[in-house]
């Protein structure tokens, strides 16, 4: 069996039958009409695909406003609370250096008034 | 500077619109299975618009495409457990195909019983009138293979014809 698809050297040797076979099959294969409705229908989905592309960016540009507005809140939460806490501890640090200062200035008069009380003492 | 080809999507439907139907047909032996076939290639063809070069490599391209995606949709309902060869049976024998002879639609319906690879070069040989060459550099595939399953494939249905159209191959 050899058909007409062969090599160009082959063409020609395949029998009669071959041939009328390829013809048949060559009628038969001829190519269909599409459905009239073929091209509306691919049109369509083509346009409802992109607005679903459209819709998805738009989601997708949403989405990543709202993840940078959370990201910047949280952000600024976390520096405001790391002023605050700084803000008390320079607080305190007043506080304790206040008190330490009032504490020498005590001891400062106590110093005093028992230098002149032995002053006194020695003076009688 | 030659000038870049610009495709026209409208214009490649209008154009190929049989082609890719009549090969998903072939290919899957189902009307509605190729109607979306077709639809889903020139989707696909929409989304790879600026990589084809000329009107020449989408034409090869959608007939790849098309081979391709038969395939996989047939694969698809083998899959999900559909008999297709029931529904072929009954299809084949719907008004669409009346305007064909009935020793063209009994060589189709055979043409459908056939592995996949010698369906697709059998219908891209007689359907697109391709050389076994052309074929394989369509499909990328080597021409040895492509000869291959021209040759068995045509065996095979002449065989088959041989078997089961006696009383239309008599004369041949």
């Amino acid at each position: 069996m050899d058909f007409e698809w062969t090599d160009q050297r082959d063409k020609g040797t395949g029998s009669e039958q071959d041939r009328e076979f390829e013809r048949e099959l060559k009628q038969a294969m001829e190519r269909r009409p599409a459905p009239p409705n073929l091209k509306r229908r691919i049109m369509q989905k083509r346009s409802a695909r992109r607005t679903e592309q459209h819709h998805t960016s738009k989601i997708w540009w949403q989405r990543l406003a709202a993840s940078l507005l959370v990201g910047a809140v949280v952000a600024g939460g976390f520096g405001w609370r790391q002023m605050e806490e700084r803000r008390r501890g320079e607080e305190a640090k007043q506080q304790v250096l206040t008190a330490l200062r009032i504490t020498n200035q005590v001891l400062n008069n106590m110093n005093r008034k028992l230098a002149e009380h032995d002053r006194s003492d020695n003076g009688k | 500077m030659a000038q870049r080809w610009q495709p026209d999507f409208l214009q490649l439907v209008d154009e190929h619109q049989s082609m890719v139907f009549s090969l998903a047909w072939r290919m899957t032996g189902d009307r509605g299975l190729a109607e979306e076939v077709a639809q889903d290639v020139f989707l696909e063809l929409d989304r790879h618009m600026e990589r084809l070069e000329s009107p020449e490599h989408a034409l090869n391209w959608l007939r790849r495409v098309a081979v391709s995606r038969s395939t996989d949709s047939l694969r698809r309902r083998r899959v999900r457990g559909v008999d297709l060869w029931v529904e072929i049976d009954e299809k084949h024998g719907s008004p669409a195909e009346e305007r064909q002879s009935p020793l063209e639609t009994r060589l189709e319906q055979l043409l459908s019983t056939l592995p996949e690879a010698q369906r697709a070069a059998l219908v891209l040989r007689y359907q697109e009138d391709m050389t076994p060459e052309e074929i394989a550099a369509s499909m990328d595939a080597p021409l040895a293979t492509v000869k291959s399953n021209l040759h068995r494939g045509l065996k095979l249905l002449r065989a088959k014809a041989t078997t089961h159209l006696k009383e239309y191959v008599r004369g041949l």
